[in-house]
Parts: structure tokens; sequence; C-alpha cells
């Protein structure tokens, strides 16, 4: 073999790494690096004074012999801004009681109402162990815990994979259960109760608690020298406390569409009746999601694609596609598009008619809501001259939306219905071993 | 019965992915580059499932998510 042969060392390289059972080549390159770090730094910043976050993650691995390895990470968010509340806009301006429950803010007119009393940090933290069981079984369990001022999940899964044909087949099984703490600023609201005055906290219950449990079975096979596919199936039943207890519904007016008025009685309170959300306390969802990775010489193109279902009445699609094209021998330009759309929960509502009966199940969440997103971005990459892997990503990501027009309601149909969404998304990463 | 009608379609199926393709490990050279691995950069995946976890409907369906957020 000699030193200008780079594709028989490289085939000589995975066919030693495969022999050994290795599937992390650079593991095997340095005896000394067991540990590879990531790390990433993002900012996610909403047009329109909306939410804005800043975050910093690392993760560790340790190798350890035999394939066993340990994945610990770490996670801090901050976030601050406004975010719609879910009440209608209206021609004149709407004073709302904080979530606090002491507090009030006021919307200007023709203003979709955004509550912009939240900032919060959220830590979290996740532990992972894999390892071989037998020849052909990789076993791997793991913990998750963040807390953030008014949340806490703590989670654990296991999984099992199992190769066959020479590898070529990979067939993977796991169960994942989280536990969540909500504990809502000023207490959670009754689900359909109305918006008090600042100070009255007789319609607040105290904290709530939800439990998700998540199921995944997936195949991950090899189609060719060049391409690989894996399909999933996944399966998520939550149960429990699942509204929004800051989101709220207007009451309106059934012929004009106007948020029925009311006079705070004493002191600061709502100009308008406006009904705390009500969900259903349980969900099941299913998804099925396919990727599939190709190389075309030296760059590699990357689809995925996922339908989701949900006993909600939400259908959603999204797909994804990014090209990692290499410029020189050092760095590499990724651009990406992604395309997201769903249909409105069977109890997305964009406002309560005062003439109807209070319903079970409401909520004027636009995220329940029906709407289309995309993103676009690019990332652009390099190696430095001691090993490390530097990445700075830069994406745009649009929503936008409306309300079905048979909820729609008197003069309603001439103000904006449904806030878009712009946000920028900038990411700066370094991974390195050690 | 139920378990063989499962273990026949299990196996029909391993037989059929088994015909589809066989690499020998020494033709794993395209497949063995980091940037073919399916979870290549988890960093990212994770960072990318909780922004959107946090504005859209819809998540999960790669993996298992890295931890839950009462998201505004």
């Amino acid at each position: 073999m000699s030193d200008n042969d780079p594709s028989m060392a490289a085939t000589l390289a995975a066919a030693t790494c495969a022999l050994l059972g290795a599937g992390n080549a650079s593991a095997a390159d340095d005896e000394g690096d067991r540990w590879s770090i990531d790390s990433a730094l993002l900012y996610y910043g909403e047009a329109d004074n909306r939410v804005q976050d800043i975050s910093a993650a690392i993760s560790a691995t340790r190798d350890f012999d035999d394939e066993r390895k340990l994945t610990l990470s770490l996670t801090v968010d901050t976030l601050t801004g406004a975010s719609p509340s879910g009440a209608i806009a209206l021609d004149r301006p709407q004073t709302f009681t904080s979530p606090s429950g002491n507090k009030t803010y006021v919307t200007a007119a023709g203003k979709i109402p955004l509550d912009d009393t939240f900032l919060d940090t959220r830590y979290a933290a996740t532990a992972s162990w894999t390892q071989p069981l037998a020849r052909l079984y990789t076993f791997s369990a793991g913990l998750g815990f963040s807390t953030e001022y008014d949340y806490t999940h703590l989670g654990a899964n296991f999984s099992l994979a199992r190769d066959f044909n020479k590898r070529n087949t990979t067939l993977f099984a796991g169960v994942a259960w989280s536990q969540d703490d909500i504990d809502p600023v000023g207490g959670a609201p009754i689900p359909m109760s109305q918006m008090l005055d600042a100070g009255d906290q007789s319609h607040k219950l105290g904290s709530d608690s939800k439990t998700v449990l998540d199921l995944l079975v997936g195949i991950t096979q090899v189609l060719g020298r060049n391409t690989v596919l894996r399909v999933n199936y996944s399966f998520s039943d939550a149960s429990g406390y699942l509204n929004d207890p800051y989101k709220i519904v207007s009451v309106v007016d059934p012929l004009s569409g106007d948020t029925l008025l009311r006079s705070p009685p004493s002191g600061a309170g709502p100009t308008g009746v406006y009904l705390y959300e009500s969900r259903p306390d349980s969900r099941l969802k299913h998804s099925v999601y396919a990727e599939l990775k190709h190389s075309l010489g030296r760059p590699v193109l990357h689809v995925a694609y996922r339908f989701m279902t949900d006993d909600w009445g939400i259908d959603s699609h999204t797909a994804d596609a990014r090209l990692r094209w290499p410029i020189g021998a050092a760095y590499f330009v990724e651009p990406q598009l992604r395309y997201y759309t769903q249909n409105e929960a069977d109890f997305y509502r964009s406002s309560l008619r005062a003439d109807e009966p209070v319903p079970q199940y409401a909520s004027a969440d636009f995220r329940l809501g029906s709407f289309d997103a995309v993103t676009a971005g690019v990332k652009f990459g390099g190696t430095t001259s001691r090993g490390g892997e530097w990445s700075a990503r830069l994406e745009y990501y649009m929503q936008s939306g409306d309300v079905p027009s048979d909820q729609i309601i008197g003069n309603q149909a001439r103000r904006e219905q449904y806030p878009d969404l712009n946000a920028v998304i900038v990411q700066f990463g370094y991974k390195f071993r050690m | 019965m139920k378990d063989r009608r499962l273990i026949l379609a299990f196996s029909t199926l391993l037989a059929l992915l088994d015909g589809c393709t066989t690499l020998e490990p020494w033709q794993r050279d395209v497949l063995a580059r980091p940037e073919m691995s399916l979870d290549a950069s988890p960093l990212d995946a994770g960072i990318d499932d909780h922004i959107y976890f946090s504005k859209e409907a819809s998540s999960g369906g790669r993996g298992f998510g890295g931890g839950g957020c009462g998201c505004n």
C-alpha cells in the first residue's frame, strides 16, 4: 500500500474498523483522546420584540474499551420577550392581568395582544450510557433533567438495537418516560375560568403535573455503498396537565366579533372578558419519520420527512433537506431548507361567542392553529490544524398561519388575525477531542 | 397464532432486506465517513428539536427528546 493511494487506505481503515467492531473510527485513531467534546452557542431572536433566547450547550462523550461510552450534556437557556396570549386584536386598547396576578399590561389598539412579562432561565442535563450486550446487540439507557422557574422535567429512557445482515440492517426499539411538574407563576388557572382583577387569585389552583410515555421502533438499512436509510415509528401518550397556563381566549359579541367589555370594579384589571384555555388531559400522537443520507462523491445529501397525527385532530408534515458541500480539504458549506405544515386542533378557537355555552375545551394558542413554516439557512464549517471542528449556522424561520374562515366573526375580518412569526437563528459550534 | 404470524412477517422483512443490499465490511469506506453517520450532529439536532417543539404542535420522530420545557 502506498501513501498516495487514499482510497485503498480508506478502504483498509474501514475494514479494520469493522473487523474490530469499532463503530467510531476516530476513537481507534488515538488511544489518548478518550473524550469528545461538542459545544454550541445559540441565539434565537423573533422579530417585533417577541421571544429572544440565548443558549449554551455542551456535550461530552467518554469512550471506554469494548465500545462502551458515556455521554453527558448540559444546556442553559435564557429567554426574554413577548409571546401572543391568544386574545384577539381590538380597535381599542386592551388591559390584561399579568400571569403573576398582581400587575396589569396594556396592548395598543389594533395589535395582537402579546404578554411581555415572561423571563426565564432553563437548565437541562442529560446522561446516557451505551454498551454492547452481545455480539450484535447494543443497549442504551439515559436520564434527563431540566428545570426552569415554573417547570421541572425528569425523564428516563432505555433502548435496544440489534444488527442483522452483516450489520447492513439495524432494528431498534426504545421506551422513554417523563414526569413533568408545572408550577405556573401565580398558580395554574382553573380551565375556562375568567381572567380576574389584579390581586384576585380565587380562580388559581396550585401546581400540576403531566406524564409522557414514548415508544419508538426503527430500522436503519444500508441501501448501497453510498446510501443509508432510517425509518422510525413513534407513539407518544401524554396525560395530565397539558394546558398552557398563560394562554387565554377572548369572549366576543356574536355579531360584531368584538371582545365583550367590562369595567374593572376595583383597581386594575382586564377591560374585556377573557377565559383561560382548556385542553384535554390526554394526547396520543403517532409519527412516522424517514431519513436518507446519500453520498454524491464528496458532497453528502440528507433528506428527512415526518408525518405526525394525534387525537387532538392535528396532522403535520415536515420535510427537510440539506446538502453538505466540501470546499477544499478543510471546509464545507451546507445549505438547508425545511418545510412544515399543520392543521388546527379540533378545539382551536380564535374566539368564543358570548351566546354559546362555554365549551369543555378551547384554545386560541397559535401553535395549535393552522400554519405553514419555512426554515432556510446555511451552515459553514471547517477543521482546525489541531483536529478540532468549528461551525457557524445562520437560519431564518418564517411561520405564517390563518384562522379558519368559519371562525371569523364580524369586525374580526378587517383586523390582523394571526401574527406571522419571523425568527433568526445563529449558532456557533466547536468540537474537539481530548 | 399471532406470534407465529409476527415471526413470519419479521423473517420475511429481514429476508427482503437481505436481498436488497449486503455490503461487506471492506465496502464501507463511504459509509464510515463521519458526515455519513445519521447522527453526525446530535447537538444541532437537539437544538432544532427544542426550537420546533416550542413553536409547533409536533415533536420527536427522530429519537427521544432531551428534556421537556414549559415553552412559551
